[in-house]
């Protein structure tokens, strides 16, 4: 699963090498980057992340998850994840996302965008896991209805 | 000869199809939701470096008018910069002001509009930024650019040029951009923007600026097309506001910990 993305990867594995695998899937630049946050990410690579939910924030510009990583000494690093779609996007997928779908204490899993600044702990979601349940982040995204079955 | 002839019949037969055939729209009624359907999310198809946006035109920028644009960091296009080191006003939910409001610059559903026609004013809202301008159209004349305070989104009168609705416009605030690309202005900007429904369903709009402070010569947009949305206005207002507390807290949270800052909870 670990593949060639080395840089903000590499800054965090101190605290959560474990947690964090990194794979190189080649995404395509998404046009639904209202602010610019593309620039931010290395958007041809996406890495991995498992985590507890602690915060979910459902507003615009960007939705956004906040989630604490542990480590295998029990180190605990506190990341953010973006989302693209705005909420009313989000909500037009109807698969029932709401300010309530997260809650603190959920269990989650990323597929995300790494940053580009090395030790940044903030990725860009691409394909997000809800207590072992796929929900989509885009529109065709995991877990979208007509999506590609298999990614659980 | 004879070709000439029957060309000259089917001319006449086609113009009078197309005399007898009654319009189903009004062309000076421009109301309605529209949805931008033109790919450029900018003034004009200038090269982005995107697939959604690549273009060719050149900016006429004069000496001036480059430096201004260096120091404008956008988040989009080939000088795109990490927007935690960035200074697009859409970053910290600046007014994003006229024209940059026309260019809908966003996808779908927000890339929308929509225009109410009244005595004496055409109204436009806008979805994205949830922000609005008016446009005066009573017969009053469009005050002298230096006797006009600045504003985001400028002073507008319209009127009918057959049926091409013609808006004209001084007194912009220089602190916004033409687009994402991060194409300055002058406060002395003047700009005309022609709308002309082409059929039921479609709107044109094309934009022309004439800065010389900043641009060596009128520079005109691509033509923006936009379809009307007929579902739209039995759909609940989306109010997609920018709100500066939450976007600070998404900068300080997100944006600028992705750019290498450090987070502030």
């Amino acid at each position: 699963m670990r593949a060639a993305y080395t840089g903000a990867d590499m800054a965090h594995r101190d605290s959560c090498s474990l947690p964090v695998l990194a794979a190189l899937l080649g995404t395509a630049l998404s046009a639904m980057a209202h602010h610019g946050s593309n620039v931010s990410y290395h958007t041809d690579q996406t890495m991995t992340i498992a985590g507890t939910v602690t915060e979910w924030e459902f507003i615009n510009p960007h939705p956004q998850i906040y989630f604490d990583v542990k480590n295998e000494t029990g180190d605990i690093a506190h990341w953010a994840a973006e989302l693209l779609p705005t909420p009313s996007m989000m909500r037009n997928m109807k698969v029932g996302w709401t300010r309530t779908t997260l809650k603190p204490g959920d269990q989650i899993v990323l597929v995300c965008n790494p940053p580009r600044a090395q030790g940044a702990k903030a990725c860009l979601a691409k394909e997000l896991k809800i207590n072992g349940k796929d929900w989509p982040v885009a529109p065709g995204g995991a877990g979208a209805p007509g999506a590609a079955k298999g990614k659980q | 000869m004879r070709s000439v002839a029957i060309a000259a019949i089917a001319a006449a037969s086609a113009w009078t199809v197309s005399a007898q055939a009654p319009r189903d729209f009004d062309p000076r009624d421009l109301s309605g939701h529209w949805n931008r359907t033109s790919r450029f999310q900018t003034f004009s198809n200038v090269w982005s470096g995107q697939g959604l946006t690549q273009g060719t035109a050149e900016a006429p920028l004069t000496e001036a008018g480059k430096a201004r644009f260096e120091k404008n960091k956008p988040g989009y296009g080939p000088r795109a910069v990490p927007p935690a080191v960035g200074n697009d006003p859409m970053g910290t939910c600046d007014p994003l002001g006229i024209p940059r409001l026309l260019n809908t610059e966003v996808i779908s559903p927000h890339q929308t509009m929509e225009i109410v026609q009244v005595p004496g004013r055409m109204i436009q809202f806008f979805e994205w930024h949830h922000d609005w301008r008016e446009v005066f159209t009573d017969g009053r004349q469009l005050p002298p650019a230096d006797e006009v305070d600045p504003n985001w989104n400028g002073t507008s009168i319209g009127r009918w040029d057959g049926d091409v609705f013609v808006v004209a416009s001084v007194g912009f605030d220089d602190r916004t951009w033409l687009d994402k690309f991060g194409y300055p202005h002058s406060e002395s900007m003047r700009l005309e923007e022609r709308y002309r429904r082409r059929d039921r369903d479609t709107l044109e709009l094309t934009m022309t600026l004439t800065d010389p402070e900043i641009y060596t010569r009128p520079w005109v947009s691509d033509t923006k097309m936009f379809r009307i949305d007929r579902e739209k206005s039995k759909r609940w207002d989306e109010q997609i506001y920018c709100v500066p507390t939450e976007e600070y807290k998404f900068n300080q949270r997100v944006r600028d910990v992705a750019g290498g800052k450090e987070a502030k909870q």
